[in-house]
């Protein structure tokens, strides 16, 4: 029956669409954490490897995004389909900025691998391995259709703000105490913040998931802790 | 479509306990709905779900049909449209339809625009010249036959023959126009131009379609009401049900699950 | 050749002349006539009457009859016949009953026409004591006429698409206004044509008239409806019969014929020309 082949047809093509995200989100966190490894183990030839990988990421990015387009054009979709296809295109953004922000702790990396580093980075690695499970979390209640697995996400976030306001808290200290030491401490402390933002674009992959699998659009701040004033 | 003024129409059909029997089969069960005035409502469903029924009710149209029993009732404008002594006539006349097939009489253009007003009464020759021009431009329509009002309709193309109809049902003046799958004997340009038509017939009309294409429901409505196995399934705004419907099923047809 | 085409030769060569014999037979018969009767054609013959006990004149006189016949007949049968067509298409439920009138007025149709000459005789004729006369003759064959009628109007009206009705019901027609002004025309083409059809049968019918009003010979034209008249197909049978002077009244007889195959031939193929083309037009 043609509409029987039709749905088929749509299930395999969203399949593929959603193979070629997780595929685009695996490469930004594999960046991200690697570029990250290459700031604390100073080592400026990774971090040229992961500025130049920055283009596949960005190429797979505008495939995945032209594949969205003829997706809705071939089928029309409605419903989950819909809210799939579109916020495919989404997050696909979210994860290309991802993939710029490891491009821009790379370059960081590469300014401090020739020097010495003020501190041991110890928090700052783990946002990373925090931002990790955010992500992999995410992807993984994208394929298997989980909300529970997404709203876990949300919590984490909060980690990522506290690591981040201690890191600029101790960096803040050192900087006082020793004021030559000022400009690697701005580089370390906007590296800070750079995981820290791609920590807000993860969550906002994880709110658009639960949006495909309820209809429902849901603030991140629900499942947070709530917020001081 | 503002969102606001969609909401703020009153209710002009009020359905109420509505349930059909053909004989001992229950087709529709225990319907519930408002229609609101000047907007455009499509009725969607698999075959044999009960729409074209439904859409039936509204107009008296079963009462054609021998083992047709209703229970419930439907209120136009308050007024119950299946009590005792309500004129089936007046009715028909306030509640005008079009069909799937577009079917013109086998007359002049202008008899098949003229036929409604003249069976309610109408005579006089300039009211009909006028009532005729302004159902034809209100069909969209004028233009393409002013120069030929008394050559037959069956002349005319099948879209325009559809909007004959259209223009044939509108000049009775009705508050509600019912359309029955009115553009799945046409090809897509004479579609597109119907939906264009029933854009600027909402102004007007209030529009109930029954459609089997959603996308047409989609492109077109205000309200959408699902219909499965002769159940009301979900009924809501359009944009709404097309992208997160509440019921499983509603998103189960709308995805193509099942036809 | 292989079997497959040799009995397709076979059929098709079977076929062809099963045709060309009804062609040739048909040819005959009209050619037969034309040749015998052609001869007695004027102006004369068709405006004269029978003269001289019908060896001499022309047949103006059952021609005439044979028009006022039909009048008669048709406007007992036409009224009748529509209106039952009528009520059987669009007003009757389907139950036993109306199964039953069905399958009556169908066999009526294959009743012999000298029965149905009986019958005029018995009810017209002798209980209803018109006598023999233009009215017993007329109404007889207006009842033979009828089923034809009948069953072409009730044809023609179901032959009238379920659309036309539900779009003028949705309208807010009443079942009259709706019968009135879209069934009725929509039917009437094909209604006509089968009172054209109906005219040449009647038109050449002998029997039920021999009893209930033709005559052998009248003076003048029927004057009025208590009158008997002379028709065309009983004046053959009169000439072939029971003429006076066999040799001199052939050729009267066969421009008779003549006359009378024209008019009924000529009605024939009026009325399957008319129904060829509103099956045309309908498509």
């Amino acid at each position: 029956m043609d509409q029987i082949n039709t749905r088929r047809q749509l299930e395999t093509d969203l399949t593929e669409l959603i193979r070629m995200l997780t595929r685009l989100g695996k490469m930004s966190e594999e960046s991200l954490t690697r570029s990250v490894w290459a700031l604390k183990n100073q080592n400026a030839a990774v971090a040229r490897e992961i500025i130049n990988r920055d283009d596949a990421i960005d190429d797979l990015a505008a495939e995945l995004d032209m594949a969205c387009m003829q997706f809705t054009a071939r089928f029309q979709p409605l419903g989950e389909d819909l809210r799939a296809v579109s916020s495919i295109m989404h997050m696909a953004v979210d994860l290309e900025r991802v993939g710029d922000y490891a491009t821009n702790i790379a370059k960081a990396a590469i300014e401090v691998a020739d020097k010495e580093l003020m501190k041991p980075l110890i928090d700052i690695p783990r946002m990373v391995d925090i931002l990790s499970e955010m992500l992999e979390k995410t992807l993984e209640a994208l394929e298997s259709k989980n909300e529970a697995t997404a709203i876990r996400v949300f919590p984490l976030d909060d980690l990522i703000d506290d690591l981040e306001k201690q890191i600029m808290r101790e960096l803040l200290l050192l900087m006082m105490e020793r004021p030559q030491r000022i400009e690697q401490a701005t580089l370390l402390l906007n590296v800070a913040r750079t995981l820290e933002r791609a920590g807000d674009h993860i969550t906002n992959i994880a709110e658009r998931v639960i949006y495909i699998i309820t209809g429902k659009t849901v603030k991140a701040s629900t499942y947070r802790r709530p917020k001081e004033r | 479509m503002d969102k606001e003024s969609v909401s703020m129409n009153r209710p002009q059909l009020i359905v109420s306990d509505l349930n059909l029997y053909y004989g001992d089969y229950k087709v529709l069960k225990n319907i519930n709905m408002e229609i609101y005035g000047k907007t455009v409502t499509a009725l969607i469903g698999p075959s044999g779900c009960g729409k074209s029924s439904f859409l039936r009710c509204l107009n008296r149209m079963n009462d054609f049909i021998a083992e047709a029993r209703i229970e419930g009732q439907i209120y136009l404008d308050n007024t119950n449209i299946y009590s005792g002594d309500t004129d089936v006539i007046a009715l028909r006349r306030r509640v005008g339809m079009v069909f799937q097939k577009p079917n013109p009489f086998p007359m002049s253009i202008y008899d098949n625009v003229a036929y409604g007003p003249r069976i309610h009464g109408v005579k006089n020759r300039d009211h009909l010249d006028e009532i005729v021009e302004q159902s034809l431009r209100g069909a969209a329509l004028w233009a393409e036959v002013k120069d030929k009002l008394k050559t037959s309709g069956l002349g005319l193309s099948g879209g325009q023959q559809q909007r004959l109809c259209i223009a044939r049902a509108i000049a009775t003046e009705p508050d509600v126009l019912l359309m029955d799958e009115p553009t799945s004997a046409l090809d897509p340009m004479a579609t597109a131009r119907i939906e264009e038509l029933v854009r600027t017939l909402k102004e007007r009309y209030t529009v109930i379609i029954v459609t089997h294409n959603m996308q047409q429901a989609a492109r077109i409505s205000d309200y959408t009401a699902f219909f499965l196995t002769g159940d009301l399934v979900e009924y809501g705004k359009t944009p709404k049900l097309f992208t997160s419907p509440e019921d499983k099923r509603t998103e189960d047809y709308i995805t193509g699950r099942f036809g | 050749m292989n079997r497959r085409k040799l009995s397709n030769t076979f059929m098709t060569l079977l076929l062809w002349s099963s045709i060309t014999t009804m062609v040739i037979l048909l040819l005959s018969i009209i050619a037969f006539i034309f040749v015998n009767g052609v001869q007695a054609l004027s102006w004369e013959f068709i405006t004269e009457p029978p003269r001289e006990n019908m060896t001499r004149g022309g047949i103006s006189t059952p021609l005439i009859g044979t028009l006022q016949l039909v009048v008669v007949s048709m406007l007992f049968a036409l009224p009748v016949g529509i209106a039952t067509g009528l009520y059987l298409s669009e007003y009757s439920k389907k139950n036993k009953f109306t199964f039953l009138i069905r399958l009556a007025i169908r066999s009526l149709a294959g009743v012999p026409s000298v029965v149905f000459g009986l019958f005029g005789l018995s009810l017209f004729v002798i209980l209803l004591g018109f006598g023999s006369s233009l009215l017993s003759a007329g109404l007889t064959l207006g009842c033979l006429a009828l089923p034809l009628i009948v069953t072409a109007s009730e044809q023609a009206f179901q032959a009238v698409p379920k659309d036309f009705r539900e779009a003028s019901y949705a309208l807010g027609a009443t079942k009259w206004q709706t019968i009135r002004k879209v069934v009725f025309p929509a039917a009437s083409s094909t209604i006509i044509t089968g009172a054209i059809l109906s005219i040449g049968r009647v038109a050449g019918e002998t029997a039920p008239i021999i009893f209930t009003g033709a005559a052998y010979f009248t003076p003048n034209v029927a004057q009025s409806l208590f009158d008997e008249v002379m028709a065309l197909p009983y004046h053959i049978m009169v000439l072939a019969t029971e003429g006076t002077d066999i040799t001199l009244t052939r050729p009267i007889q066969y421009g008779t014929v003549l006359v009378l195959l024209a008019l009924v031939l000529g009605m024939s193929a009026v009325g399957v020309m008319m129904r060829a083309r509103l099956r045309q037009r309908g498509q």
